[in-house]
């Protein structure tokens, strides 16, 4: 699974520090979702999508292989 | 109450008891009561003396202190640290029952070259085993958390 989390994070211009504290998690979870080292839960990918006002899909998507 | 609410009542109650974790700042209290004792283990070899009951109740003082340190909350308990714990718990796991079973076989084989004559089959012990996993918790742990 790839994410556009880098982007939109740009995007809001929020720091991982600043993302990771409003979504209740740590600064290395937040790095490793964006670095494709962690593939969050569905309550994270919501609360993502709350805070971006973006539906999740639009910033995860399937590889092929997945 | 009906059947169904009891059932989800004793759920969440069993959940609340498998996920319980020591408040973060038990780690702290882990870590130096478990350097405090292996100091203390390690200078009892230096001295003259029968320590073995001293020995033996700093062992178990380890390992209690080792349990702390793993019982203990992360700064930022979030899911992450969740899957990173449950898979170190899961390595450690196999790696102790594979360390169980190998390592009295392997001591019979290096004591079968070196001295025949002490080449005898002994099961390990306790301390021997619970220190082996603990340990492999904590580094695969670590090792984990720092990669993330």
């Amino acid at each position: 699974m790839k994410n556009t989390l880098k982007v939109e994070r740009a995007i809001n211009n929020f720091t991982q520090e600043e993302l990771a504290k409003k979504i209740g998690v740590s600064r290395q979870t937040i790095n490793s979702i964006e670095t494709n080292r962690y593939v969050p839960s569905t309550l994270l990918a919501l609360k993502l999508s709350k805070l971006f006002n973006k539906p999740v899909n639009e910033f995860f998507s399937l590889e092929e292989g997945d | 109450m009906n059947l169904k609410s009891i059932s989800d009542c004793e759920d969440q109650r069993i959940q609340k008891f498998i996920n319980y974790k020591l408040p973060n700042h038990f780690k702290k209290i882990g870590w130096i009561g478990f350097v405090l004792s292996f100091v203390i283990l390690i200078a009892t070899k230096f001295f003259d003396g029968d320590y073995s009951i001293l020995v033996d109740i700093l062992k178990r003082l380890l390992l209690v202190f080792l349990l702390i340190v793993i019982m203990s909350k992360e700064k930022v308990e979030d899911e992450m640290i969740k899957s990173i714990r449950s898979q170190a718990f899961s390595f450690a796991f196999v790696g102790a029952v594979a360390y169980t079973l190998l390592q009295p076989v392997i001591n019979v084989i290096v004591a079968s070259i070196f001295k025949p004559e002490k080449a005898i089959f002994n099961d390990l012990g306790d301390f021997q085993i619970l220190w082996f996993m603990m340990m492999i918790y904590l580094v695969v742990f670590i090792k984990l958390k720092k990669r993330a």
